[in-house]
């Protein structure tokens, strides 16, 4: 199996007596496209931090690519549901600016002018390369104001991508779009996905690993090889959320027709281990990617 | 007409071309009635002189080869035509007409004043002025903008600030001018840090808001996620984001400052407008103050105006 890229190691957390993490255990391997699905205020978005290191785990740790997580770095990408762009860079600008942040330092910008400046041709050319990759080369020159949700949010992921992290998070991405661009945006990380087992194929390590948090479960199913359930009910009552389910998703490729009944039995599932309050028995039968792989 | 509903352009400048005149005409209604009623004044004291001359002209009459009525007749007309003079050029300089602004306000500042005729009023006060106002600003906004930075990305810079600052910012600066006056003394430095320290206090804070709220915190996560030093989250990240608002708190400080310049001028300069304005206030001639009026009211619109193309230019995706 390819290598694991992101650990959670025993995470738990809790805000003074209410506990609201507890014993969190996943790995995630390069390649996967993950989704991570749960009750709304199940913590969803407190191990979403975790992992991203803006709020470090009371309990346990995250490792990433290996290493420790203690503050957001770049081996963690992160996509906003509020596309939270910068508002006063160009798209084009926004995809660069991460290149120019970590491959410059504001030092080198402003004693060494001339390098900075063929350097960022050289960004600059990358940085529409993904915009092509995200469907935007023709709104490179816009403000993120002048754009609409679906272009922002785009932008968003290709500024992520061009980053090239460990692993990218997405936090509820496509929540505050129309039906028609979700479909869109989702049929993206397929074509990501697409493009993970070609590498496979040709025995390199494949480019995107993504952590995908939605309340939506077709798109959980759909975009995903597998399925991370966190909820607060599982066995023996005990106080913070843990992952209740963990299963692979069937595997959709770009052409595809979206054939949703074939979705129903693992939604079924899904609602009866993560979703029920009645049905907090025995959830580790539910818990099941790794054996099943093997 | 419906609340809040916009109007055409045409119609805008109409309106605010339409107040300007009433202004102007208000004005010179205003200033030719004072004038006249100074004249009428003066003139009184025409008739009871006339009279005079009629009786002294009746004793002549009578007695034509009198040497002193003769001279007192003499003496009669030069005064009646040095009256019918003053009743000419008779102003009242509280409220200076049109012309007595040019002759008396617009000539005298630009024309050499004073024994060696070297003095040239308008430009004198305004290099004084604009080199005080000028250098005071820069070094406030400077100052300003960097604490303000720096208390919005460390918390621990801000509580140390915060309580401070915002006590000093109640403080009218006007009333701490006479701190100033004793700690800096009363020469050019003075005015620079009265300006300084009469701005930092509300323009620091004022950033320092802009920079907490302006930038959500998912901005700055994200540019750790690119890369990001905490050096380049300040400078790329919090500073290209607040800029535009932190000119438009520049240009709501341009107001504060110049009342502050113009009353310390006012009470310790040597040249300068608060200065020129005290000495005309205390001839209560209003010829030159009127124009210097004009002149600070259309130099501070012409800074704002200069602040919000700047920022137009270097914040293209602000907008308005």
């Amino acid at each position: 199996m390819s290598e694991i890229v992101l650990e959670c190691r025993d995470v738990g957390h809790w805000f003074g007596s209410n506990r609201v993490l507890n014993g969190i255990n996943f790995q995630v391997a390069a390649g996967q496209i993950v989704a991570l699905v749960g009750p709304s205020g199940c913590g969803k978005s407190t191990l979403l931090r975790a992992i991203l290191g803006t709020h470090p785990p009371k309990q346990g740790e995250i490792l990433a690519n290996g290493r420790k997580v203690t503050r957001p770095n770049r081996d963690v990408g992160i996509v906003y549901q509020n596309y939270s762009l910068y508002d006063f860079l160009t798209a084009r600008d926004n995809v660069v600016f991460g290149l120019m942040l970590d491959e410059t330092s504001l030092l080198t910008r402003c004693l060494r002018p001339f390098e900075y400046r063929k350097l960022r041709n050289v960004h600059r050319e990358k940085a529409m390369a993904y915009l092509e990759k995200v469907g935007l080369a023709k709104a490179a020159h816009l403000f993120p104001a002048e754009m609409s949700g679906g272009m922002r949010q785009r932008v968003a992921i290709a500024q992520a991508l061009i980053m090239e992290p460990q692993i990218l998070l997405l936090d509820e991405p496509f929540g505050a779009l129309d039906e028609a661009t979700r479909e869109e945006l989702q049929l993206m990380l397929l074509r990501l996905y697409q493009e993970n087992r070609e590498a496979k194929q040709a025995g390199v390590k494949p480019p995107y690993t993504i952590l995908i948090v939605t309340h939506e479960l077709n798109e959980a199913i759909y975009v995903s090889d597998r399925v991370l359930g966190l909820s607060q009910y599982h066995e023996g009552g005990e106080q913070g959320a843990t992952i209740v389910y963990d299963k692979a998703a069937p595997v959709f490729h770009p052409g595809d027709a979206r054939n949703f009944e074939e979705f129903e039995r693992q939604k079924d599932e899904l609602r009866n281990a993560v979703f029920d309050p009645e049905q907090n028995q025995h959830h580790a039968e539910y818990v099941a990617f790794w054996q099943n792989l093997k | 007409m419906l609340v809040g509903q916009p109007i055409p352009l045409s119609q805008r400048i109409l309106l605010g071309a339409t107040c300007i005149l009433l202004l102007i005409g208000a004005y010179t209604i205003w200033s030719e009635t004072l004038s006249y009623r100074k004249r009428e004044e003066v003139a009184k004291k025409l008739p009871p002189l006339e009279s005079e001359l009629q009786t002294i002209e009746a004793q002549l009459a009578s007695n034509p080869n009198d040497d002193d009525l003769v001279q007192a007749r003499q003496n009669l007309q030069d005064r009646i035509s040095r009256v019918e003079r003053d009743v000419l050029v008779a102003k009242d300089r509280r409220v200076p007409t049109w012309k007595t602004l040019y002759t008396d306000g617009l000539l005298r500042v630009t024309e050499g004043q004073g024994l060696k005729k070297n003095e040239y009023w308008l430009w004198d006060d305004t290099k004084a002025t604009a080199s005080r106002l000028i250098s005071g600003m820069l070094a406030g906004v400077v100052l300003s903008l960097g604490l303000g930075i720096l208390m919005g990305a460390y918390s621990p810079i801000e509580a140390f600030f915060l309580p401070t600052l915002s006590f000093l910012a109640k403080i009218p600066p006007t009333a701490m001018l006479v701190v100033f006056f004793i700690l800096v003394g009363v020469g050019e430095d003075m005015y620079v840090t009265m300006i300084v320290f009469g701005m930092l206090p509300t323009l620091a804070i004022a950033v320092f808001q802009s920079a907490k709220k302006d930038v959500p915190e998912s901005l700055i996560y994200k540019a750790y996620t690119l890369g990001g030093s905490d050096a380049e989250l300040i400078w790329n990240v919090i500073f290209k984001q607040i800029l535009p608002r932190m000119i438009d708190a520049v240009r709501l400080q341009l107001g504060p400052a110049m009342v502050l310049l113009v009353a310390a001028e006012w009470m310790v300069a040597g040249e300068g407008f608060g200065y020129r304005l005290r000495l005309f206030y205390q001839r209560t001639d209003m010829s030159v103050p009127y124009l210097y009026l004009m002149i600070l009211g259309v130099a501070g619109l012409t800074m704002d105006y200069m602040l919000i193309f700047f920022r137009r230019y270097l914040c293209p995706w602000f907008g308005e």
